[in-house]
């Protein structure tokens, strides 16, 4: 043990001394790593904007490349009983008669102008339909989100620190079954005990007929979705947050502390949690689409009126303006949030920062 | 302890290996013989069901579970118990095909990416964001569209190809911690091809670290076959899977059959947990340098 900590200061000494012959170095040449730093955030935003130029290309072109009848997002059934000329002219009329090159060139200059096109099937501004729906979206996402934030970590702990006794047994094992109902059946069960056999919550939609306003019936809406959300994401986060802590647990540093007469709950939420608190803001950084991204099965079991149903029927009906305009906010919510958790790991480890430059700058 | 004495000193350690070998290496003997017998009776069905799963008899429509039908008839008046063994048969098939099918794409993406030149690791890397960025939903309909008429085999490549980027990362990440390896170097210089360096140097080493995750993705792929059937995206309904029967409940909830949703369901829970805890056992023993604590 002795040895091991003596080992451990000159591992510490060295590593200062290194830190500071960096410093001094880095101080005299304080321009040119400020300018590395600049280039370095120039090339992060320049690596995003051709990602999403090369992710708007792809889903344009997929889009037109899959079979399916967009005129008949917009004109519903009426589309088989036109005649072949009036079903140019509306083609035309819609822009689909040209090559898709142009189209999307089109669709560019107009996206860049922050005008994102009609969406077929609903004949109004794409970000009209999409702000008309993003509320609910937000609300069972950001809900069920800021519930699996601050459980996960409660239930982490709570099980790391009974590790192996029964109650983290039972946690376990009842999380695992948990992790493994799939998000569908999970929601038909509950409709099916709450809204056909008790009839006590409302199975479906956001609000009743007429009650836009009523808060109360809206939460009652809430419920069930949100227990389907709640359910399928916590323990894959609670699980991870708890394999973390009793890692943690294991370094020799809580032996020295213990051997030095800290209690083990001192230890435990002094020491150990503090070190663990930056993972979980890392994981909190990639949980965000993960989770919202998440709520599309959810929404539509429940036909609730969100941005998941909506995309589910843009790809089915070929909606193209919607399509783009969502597969852009997904790919920007994917990327940002990466790109969070990545610093935000950088900063917790210099040394992935360095291997990370590295291979970003070769 | 208890002889009168406080123990000074040494803390008692608590780690005989033995033990804790043991604790973690309790074999999942439970999962494995129900998983077993669901993949028995899946592939034997026609052993000791009676008759085509497929056979409507409309008067016995929606009936509960009795002697006749043991696990009930559902509103179309099938027989539920040959069509879970049938049903499964399908799901069982779509989740290893699927997984044949990504775990193939992310060894050679990934080992392309760590042995290759630098510009094609980066350029593959790029490519493996954007296409976590695409939505999934679009690239399943795109590919059944381009696929024609959805079939097992058409929806197992669909499936297969939307989720081989986890294990892709985990190959490209070991595979650049050992591509310099002296074995590795002294094994090109002889002149070996990639697929052989590929087969005798670089699957050995990352098998143990995948196997994990490869027993995963044929949970995801089950899960996400009976989803996409769920939701209409995946197998037709007159294709027997887990996933088919349960959209066909969900659709008739309002007549309260429960055991149409609960019957189905609770054989592909059982099965997904057994591959869960079939795949922790592996995840926690088959890795090495886990064992040290």
């Amino acid at each position: 043990m002795k040895i091991k900590i003596f080992n451990r200061e000159i591992c510490v000494c060295a590593l200062l001394a290194t830190n500071s012959i960096c410093a001094k170095s880095s101080a005299e040449m304080g321009k040119t790593v400020r300018g590395r730093i600049w280039l370095y955030y120039g090339r992060k935003i320049f690596n995003f904007l051709v990602s999403m130029l090369f992710l708007s290309v792809a889903v344009f072109f997929v889009a037109r490349l899959a079979p399916g009848d967009p005129l008949r997002s917009y004109y519903g059934d009426r589309v088989e009983k036109m005649s072949p000329e009036e079903r140019e002219r509306a083609e035309e009329r819609l822009g689909l008669k040209e090559p898709v090159l142009t189209q999307y060139i089109r669709w560019l200059e107009h996206a860049l102008q922050g005008d994102f096109g009609i969406s077929y099937k609903y004949k109004r501004n794409v970000s009209e339909v999409i702000g008309a729906r993003l509320g609910n979206t937000l609300m069972l996402g950001g809900i069920s989100l800021a519930l699996i934030l601050i459980l996960a970590p409660g239930l982490g702990i709570w099980c790391a620190w009974h590790e192996d006794k029964w109650q983290d047994r039972l946690v376990c094992r009842a999380g695992t079954v948990l992790s493994c109902i799939p998000e569908f059946w999970l929601s038909l069960v509950l409709v099916f005990i709450f809204a056909v056999s008790l009839r006590w919550l409302p199975g479906s939609g956001a609000c009743s007929p007429g009650r836009e306003d009523d808060i109360s019936d809206r939460i009652q809406h809430l419920i069930l979705p949100l227990a389907v959300a709640v359910t399928n994401h916590l323990w894959y986060y609670a699980y991870m947050i708890r394999n973390r802590i009793l890692e943690e647990a294991r370094a020799e540093y809580v032996l020295l502390a213990r051997s030095k007469g800290l209690s083990k709950r001192t230890v435990f939420f002094r020491h150990c949690l503090r070190n663990v608190l930056p993972v979980y803001l890392g994981l909190m950084a990639i949980s965000v689409p993960h989770i919202l991204g998440g709520t599309y099965i959810v929404e539509m079991v429940f036909s609730y009126p969100g941005i998941g149903t909506l995309a589910y029927e843009s790809v089915q009906y070929q909606d193209y303006n919607m399509l783009m305009l969502l597969s852009m906010f997904s790919g920007i919510l994917v990327m940002t949030c990466s790109a969070i958790s990545r610093t935000i790991n950088a900063w917790i480890d210099p040394g992935m920062k360095n291997t990370e430059n590295v291979l970003d700058g070769r | 302890m208890d002889n009168g004495f406080v123990q000074v000193g040494i803390r008692p350690v608590s780690l005989p290996v033995e033990e804790k070998r043991r604790k973690e290496g309790k074999r999942p003997i439970v999962s494995v013989i129900v998983l077993g017998g669901i993949i028995l009776g899946c592939v034997c069905c026609g052993l000791f069901t009676r008759g085509d799963p497929g056979r409507m008899d409309l008067y016995q429509a929606g009936q509960a579970p009795d002697i006749r039908h043991w696990f009930g008839t559902d509103t179309m008046g099938r027989d539920l118990f040959t069509m879970i063994w049938y049903g499964g048969r399908i799901s069982l098939f779509i989740g290893v095909c699927a997984t044949v099918v990504s775990t193939l794409i992310a060894v050679f993406y990934g080992t392309a990416g760590a042995l290759g030149p630098k510009w094609a690791d980066a350029l593959l890397t790029r490519f493996m964001e954007i296409f976590l960025c695409v939505p999934g939903l679009l690239l399943v309909v795109l590919v059944q569209a381009l696929l024609g008429k959805a079939n097992v085999l058409s929806l197992s490549f669909v499936i297969g190809i939307t989720g081989w980027t986890g294990i892709a990362r985990v190959v490209r990440t070991q595979v650049s911690q050992i591509r310099s390896c002296e074995y590795v170097i002294a094994s090109r210089c002889m002149g070996a091809g990639f697929f052989r360096i590929l087969r005798r140097h670089l699957a050995p080493n990352f098998v143990s670290s995948i196997l994990f995750m490869v027993i995963m993705n044929i949970r995801g792929a089950i899960l996400y076959e009976s989803t996409l059937s769920f939701m209409g995206l995946g197998l037709p309904l007159d294709v027997i899977s887990w996933g088919s029967m349960l959209s066909l409940a969900g659709n008739n909830l309002i007549y309260g059959s429960w055991w149409t949703v609960l019957i189905p369901g609770a054989f592909l829970v059982a099965t997904l947990l057994c591959i869960t805890n079939i795949g922790s056992y592996l995840q926690k023993n088959g890795d090495p340098r886990q064992r040290n604590l």
